[in-house]
């Protein structure tokens, strides 16, 4: 229980600071894509700021509790292991949400595409950071 | 050339005229639009000295608003609260120079209250006069205010990663008749 805990929230600083500079440079570089998120679906007044930073470690307790559970079905390289568990996320959670949000929410299709692959890549790097951590 | 009589004179104020709201975003400079005018309103003048007074207020329909962006536009209309209070007001008090009105425009400023959110706040806009051939009056209103002013909260989205600008510009032109 203890080496979930760490690895999470190890795992979750690594994740928030890559995310959110990740997710900084993108609106600095590539406004045109983010125009969309001016959008009343989207919280506008801060109150839920807190929650949208978090989001990395409620995202890492989670996948540090699943590596640690399947960890033996992942094999190779700590790179190939972390692409597995990003394609295996990808599949099983983040497809079928996708596809919920697209077919229920006012969203465009480059949007969610865009969340997909936000969400295997800090899904991929979460992989390779457990493996590190939680091998 | 048109002169003013003295005294008291009603100006009605036709459908084509609007309002324009320019902002910007960190990511992106918007333009939002009320094209056309949905009430029959009239303002009185009445000439005072150099200057004027002014009376009559003018409704616009915030639902009326077009970003020219569908998700911007119900942006701006939930930004304005627009369920709660579907219109915003232009009372308009006096015109510090009631100028000869001409073809060509002329610069006056003239107060103003402004009521956007159930909040009213007294301002100074600057106006370009003039009138067409047609004997319609031109009435060019310039003002930049703040949504903080009318204590709105400008959106921002992301945590704070795409921000709109507090300052917004805008311009209304009234065109008006003689009654």
């Amino acid at each position: 229980m203890k080496k979930i805990l760490i690895s999470g929230l190890l795992t979750g600083c690594i994740l928030f600071i890559l995310s959110y500079s990740g997710l900084f440079l993108s609106v600095r570089f590539f406004p045109a894509l983010f125009a969309e998120y001016n959008n009343p679906l989207f919280n506008s007044d801060g109150n839920r700021d807190l929650l949208f930073y978090l989001h990395a470690f409620v995202f890492s307790m989670a996948l540090s509790w699943f590596w640690d559970r399947f960890k033996s079905l992942f094999h190779g390289s700590l790179l190939v292991r972390g692409l597995e568990l990003g394609l295996v996320y990808t599949l099983v959670a983040l497809l079928p949400v996708m596809w919920i949000s697209f077919s229920a929410l006012d969203v465009t299709l480059v949007m969610v595409f865009s969340w997909l692959i936000y969400g295997f890549i800090q899904a991929t790097i979460a992989g390779v950071v457990l493996a590190l951590l939680n091998p | 050339m048109l002169l003013l009589s003295p005294g008291k004179e009603q100006w009605v104020i036709t459908d084509t005229s609007n309002l324009i709201v320019n902002g910007s975003t960190n990511i992106n400079k918007f333009s939002c639009e009320i094209p056309s005018y949905d009430r029959l309103d009239t303002l009185t003048i009445t000439r005072n000295g150099k200057g004027a007074l002014l009376s009559g207020n003018v409704g616009l329909n915030v639902q009326s608003f077009d970003c020219h962006n569908s998700m911007m536009t119900r942006d701006l209309r939930k930004t304005l609260h627009q369920k709660e209070y579907p219109r915003l007001f232009i009372q308009f008090l006096s015109l510090n120079e009631l100028p000869g009105l001409t073809a060509k425009a002329q610069s006056v400023t003239g107060l103003v209250n402004i009521q956007l959110a159930g909040v009213t706040r007294r301002l100074e806009v600057s106006y370009q006069i003039s009138a067409d051939a047609d004997r319609t009056i031109h009435l060019l209103g310039f003002k930049t205010i703040k949504f903080t002013d009318f204590n709105l909260v400008p959106p921002s989205k992301l945590g704070g990663m795409i921000k709109t600008n507090d300052e917004l510009t805008v311009t209304f032109h009234l065109r008006i008749r003689t009654i």
